[in-house]
């Protein structure tokens, strides 16, 4: 199974049981998704959302020798959309995430690779001004 | 621009938003030999960070990290791409002096946006959108996986999904080929123009703004045409 996300292609083992669902290995979370299982609940970087907990036995689940999440659950609730086509699954910004830094200024962080092959950060460039900039061949 | 301003002065990151064969990309690299960051974002992920849905776009951050200027049309200088029988002017020198501005005044620059104005000018972003976006990526991966009936129809759904996003529209129609994609460019823009009352960009309300709201094309013809309307309007 493909997942598409945050810029990235990752591809993880599926969960053969359920294959409606977009089921994800705990540990591959933070890979595949951005997101992190902790105490408190779904984390991404500071910005943590409590699983409800009349959802926890239906949404974490041992199958196959591993715990898994139903992932595409959690999203319906957060309000991430995704889209999908066989094994392959896309996911599109976290609401809260894209809209609420960009309404205060802040730069969101991404990380690319440059032509030199080095990898950019533009959380790298703090203390210098930055003009970022795109365009396109097409 | 970066080296007129000064390139110890602040960072320029050009990024090439373009999904195909990044040699393709990195001949118009070199031929700007540039002395600035230069990186190839294939899935178009900084324009879906930023809220922009057409380029060139720009920002500017300053040195604790916060946006103080977001716009498309965001056009380094005048230019002029020509195609068969025609040719197209883009940009104008607005963007880049304000630009100058910015580097050498900071906060004091009279184009620096407060946050609340940066967040009036935020596109609107609904559950279309982002589902959008999250299709449009799905075609960006049949794409690089070379499935391409799959691409064209993801491409597809999220144009219809999100009509105002002219990356999506544009990235989608290359994929048949330049000129496939340029055809349909001159034919929405026409049909936009006159049928809407929507824009290529937003003005960017820059001084010295050379504003249109399409970019026509001047064909071989269209000096003579002009010279014929004017004769016969003299009458």
């Amino acid at each position: 199974m493909i997942i598409l996300a945050n810029g990235k292609t990752t591809e993880i083992a599926q969960r053969t049981d359920d294959t409606e669902h977009l089921w994800v290995r705990v540990g591959d979370l933070p890979d595949a998704t951005g997101w992190q299982m902790k105490p408190q609940g779904m984390c991404l970087g500071e910005l943590c959302v409590p699983l409800p907990d009349q959802r926890v036995e239906e949404w974490i689940a041992d199958a196959e020798d591993w715990v898994w999440m139903c992932y595409s659950e959690f999203a319906d609730m957060i309000g991430q959309q995704y889209a999908r086509d066989g094994d392959v699954w896309s996911l599109g910004s976290v609401p809260d995430v894209r809209r609420s830094g960009l309404e205060i200024g802040i730069a969101p962080d991404f990380e690319v690779t440059e032509r030199s092959g080095d990898t950019l950060r533009l959380s790298d460039f703090r203390g210098r001004k930055v003009v970022l900039f795109t365009w396109a061949s097409w | 621009m970066y080296e007129s301003i000064g390139p110890d002065r602040f960072e320029l990151i050009s990024v090439a938003q373009d999904s195909g064969d990044p040699k393709a990309v990195g001949k118009w690299f070199d031929r700007a030999s540039p002395t600035f960051r230069c990186v190839i974002d294939p899935t178009h992920q900084i324009s879906s960070l930023f809220g922009w849905v057409n380029v060139p776009s720009a920002a500017w951050i300053d040195e604790g990290g916060t946006i103080v200027r977001s716009h498309e049309g965001a056009y380094p200088g005048e230019s002029t791409v020509r195609f068969g029988l025609g040719k197209v002017r883009f940009g104008d020198n607005s963007f880049a002096e304000a630009t100058r501005d910015w580097i050498e005044r900071g906060a004091d620059s009279e184009f620096v946006w407060s946050s609340t104005e940066l967040a009036e000018r935020l596109k609107p972003v609904d559950d279309d959108t982002r589902l959008a976006e999250a299709t449009f990526k799905l075609a960006l991966h049949f794409e690089a996986v070379g499935d391409s009936e799959r691409a064209l129809r993801h491409f597809g759904a999220a144009q219809d999904l999100a009509p105002d996003n002219w990356n999506y529209h544009r990235q989608g129609w290359s994929h048949r080929g330049a000129l496939y994609a340029g055809l349909k460019v001159l034919k929405r823009t026409s049909h936009l123009q006159k049928n809407t009352d929507k824009s290529f960009y937003d003005p960017t309300g820059l001084p010295g703004e050379d504003y249109r709201r399409f970019t026509q094309p001047e064909w071989l013809w269209t000096p003579a045409v002009r010279r014929i309307k004017q004769l016969l309007g003299r009458r």
